[in-house]
């Protein structure tokens, strides 16, 4: 009986605060107006393929089906939406305002880790682009992170950056395919002495602006800076505005407080086409949020349909939880009654469950004992005691 | 928000970790804490230090534990840890190189059926032979890889070399390098973005204090 390699199980204490973070994310992203939807746990492997980079492919657990076709567990939701939504008469009648809630599953990055099944709950706004949707999504990630406060999420904080920037860069330096392809591998490495060693291009004016990427992160102030300290290419100077746009928008919502503009964010999936975005927390090496635009996903399949969406990691969201160790304990009350005592004994135990009182009946004993775990606070045969008694300690302990 | 916490390797890069850190501006002389203390935490000193075994300390740094820290390029190939490399620094130079006995000619070695390459480096050894197209047995081992050939443990070894005395007293010969190593500064992914003023300026001191040597 082991546990698969990879996987874990969940308690109760744990099971129940997933789900209260579930309750919160769900009501909020109702209260906006998307609606939840359920593509199924497998697709097909080259309905993925496309989507995914060669590291990402390399984590997917694959299988063949009993045509001979090769089918994946969904590694993120996403590809699937896209998928449930390029129908014809959907694309029509868009856009669609979605949500979802569910498994993913990758192979662990390294056999030390326990990471194979991830919960994620996130949303997609389908068919509309335009800074305006880009702002509302943007602004649904900043509630749904401000949402879990309550639940004990402190110091997060949500980094806003533009895929155009990379692409500007790529389009201004004079690089061959493969070199630019090079040039991607060490971003996404994060080696900046490698990057710095790149000859080639070593003298040309953007290269300060390519080394200083990761340190160019701020407020709205990042953006005139940056404009005035680089000679920035127009499709750079295009996407930085559009930043600005997005961090005016947000601020008239009154929600900047936990953002930051960050010039050197890179995703890990290469469908991303605009405005990307990365929540995280002090207290996690790992986001806890992400996501972006991604206009050309389904481009291929020549179905454009543009979508902006994100997805926050439950489990890595519970790691950075503060939780209130009195808060964990689960509670319910046993009532150990006599065989004789049955059919009344179980009329105030549904009367009390009603109420929200959670009863546990075991027949055994002779007298009647009301324990609240294994504690004995009364002995007696007076039902309306019994009932009386619980009410009171439910009260308190409720308080 | 407080310092940020620097993981300096232990071992043959401490002491020069520490002489360069010593020429920053804004650090008092540190040889004072070249003590048995693995965690270091003083008023008049700019970080927070933590001394790490030389392998751990990228792993300190992708984990959190500490925001920067000093590694040798030599980890970070077998390692792979996510993290960000920002600066190369003068410390630690050498060469990682294929090895084999003086008696073996460098055709003789590519040529050997069922040929056995020991190594501290296991990971990287054999992202270094894929690409190279070399069919091998990696035996992989924690000390003393010099001795593998001489012993009959192994035909050829990949390590790093400085000066080349030890391959001489070992009768072997440099077959070929594979790449230069030296001393990195990384950053902790989440780290970068939280401090990303003072790493910036951090790193625009030790380049300063380094670019004249």
């Amino acid at each position: 009986m082991e546990l698969v390699l990879g996987m874990k199980d969940s308690y109760p204490s744990e099971v129940k605060r997933k789900r209260e973070m579930e309750f919160v994310l769900r009501h909020l992203f109702e209260e906006w107006g998307y609606e939840e939807v359920e593509p199924p746990t497998i697709e097909y492997y080259s309905t993925l393929e496309n989507t995914l980079g060669d590291e990402a492919k390399e984590r997917v657990y694959k299988f063949v089906d009993r045509n001979g076709k090769l089918v994946s567990l969904r590694p993120e939701f996403t590809t699937s939406i896209m998928r449930m939504y390029s129908k014809k008469e959907l694309r029509e009648s868009a856009p669609h305002r979605v949500y979802y809630v569910g498994k993913i599953f990758r192979y662990p990055s390294s056999p030390l880790r326990v990471e194979g099944e991830l919960t994620q709950l996130g949303l997609e706004n389908l068919g509309k682009n335009g800074i305006d949707t880009d702002a509302e999504i943007i602004a649904l990630a900043l509630s749904a992170l401000l949402a879990l406060q309550e639940l004990g999420i402190e110091d997060f904080m949500l980094d806003i950056g533009h895929v155009g920037i990379f692409q500007g860069l790529l389009s201004s330096l004079p690089l061959s395919p493969p070199e630019k392809l090079f040039l991607k591998t060490l971003l996404k490495k994060k080696d900046f002495v490698a990057l710095e060693n790149f000859t080639s291009i070593s003298s040309h004016p953007l290269f300060p602006f390519l080394l200083h990427l990761p340190f160019l992160r701020g407020k709205r102030e990042i953006l005139e800076e940056t404009k005035n300290n680089y000679p920035l290419s127009p499709p750079l100077v295009e996407a930085l505005n559009y930043l600005r746009e997005i961090w005016d928008i947000i601020s008239d919502f009154h929600l900047e407080e936990h953002v930051f503009i960050n010039l050197g964010l890179v995703r890990d999936f290469d469908y991303y086409t605009g405005v990307v975005f990365e929540g995280f927390s002090p207290r996690s090496g790992y986001p806890l949020l992400t996501g972006g635009r991604y206009d050309e996903l389904l481009e291929k399949s020549e179905n454009s349909l543009p979508a902006c969406g994100f997805a926050l990691f439950l489990e890595r969201l519970m790691e950075v939880q503060r939780v209130n160790p009195k808060e964990k304990h689960s509670f319910f009350i046993t009532i150990t009654y006599p065989p004789f005592l049955r059919s009344s004994i179980f009329i105030l135990a549904e009367e009390l469950r009603k109420e929200g009182i959670p009863i546990i009946m075991e027949e055994k004993g002779e007298d009647i004992q009301v324990l609240q775990e294994k504690e004995l606070i009364y002995q007696g045969k007076d039902e309306e005691k019994i009932k009386t008694i619980i009410l009171e300690r439910f009260k308190s302990w409720e308080s | 928000m407080g310092k940020l916490t620097i993981s300096i390797p232990t071992g043959r890069m401490k002491e020069e970790s520490l002489a360069l850190l010593s020429r920053l501006p804004q650090c008092p002389p540190l040889d004072l804490i070249n003590s048995r203390q693995l965690v270091v935490e003083r008023e008049d000193l700019p970080w927070r230090i933590i001394f790490s075994h030389p392998k751990d300390s990228s792993t300190y740094v992708e984990f959190g534990a500490a925001d920067i820290g000093i590694v040798g390029k030599d980890i970070l190939l077998e390692r792979e840890n996510e993290v960000y490399e920002l600066l190369e620094l003068p410390i630690g130079k050498c060469t990682m190189v294929l090895a084999a006995p003086l008696s073996t000619s460098r055709e003789e070695l590519l040529k050997k059926e069922a040929l056995r390459i020991a190594t501290k480096y296991p990971n990287f050894t054999r992202r270094y032979l894929q690409e190279r197209g070399i069919t091998a047995n990696i035996v992989f081992l924690y000390g003393s890889i010099e001795l593998a050939p001489p012993i009959g443990l192994a035909d050829a070894i990949v390590d790093l070399v400085s000066t080349g005395k030890t391959l001489r007293e070992n009768r072997l010969q440099v077959v070929e390098e594979i790449t230069p190593v030296s001393g990195r500064l990384v950053a902790n992914s989440i780290s970068i973005k939280i401090h990303s003023q003072e790493i910036n300026f951090l790193v625009e001191e030790l380049k300063e204090v380094t670019s004249y040597v």
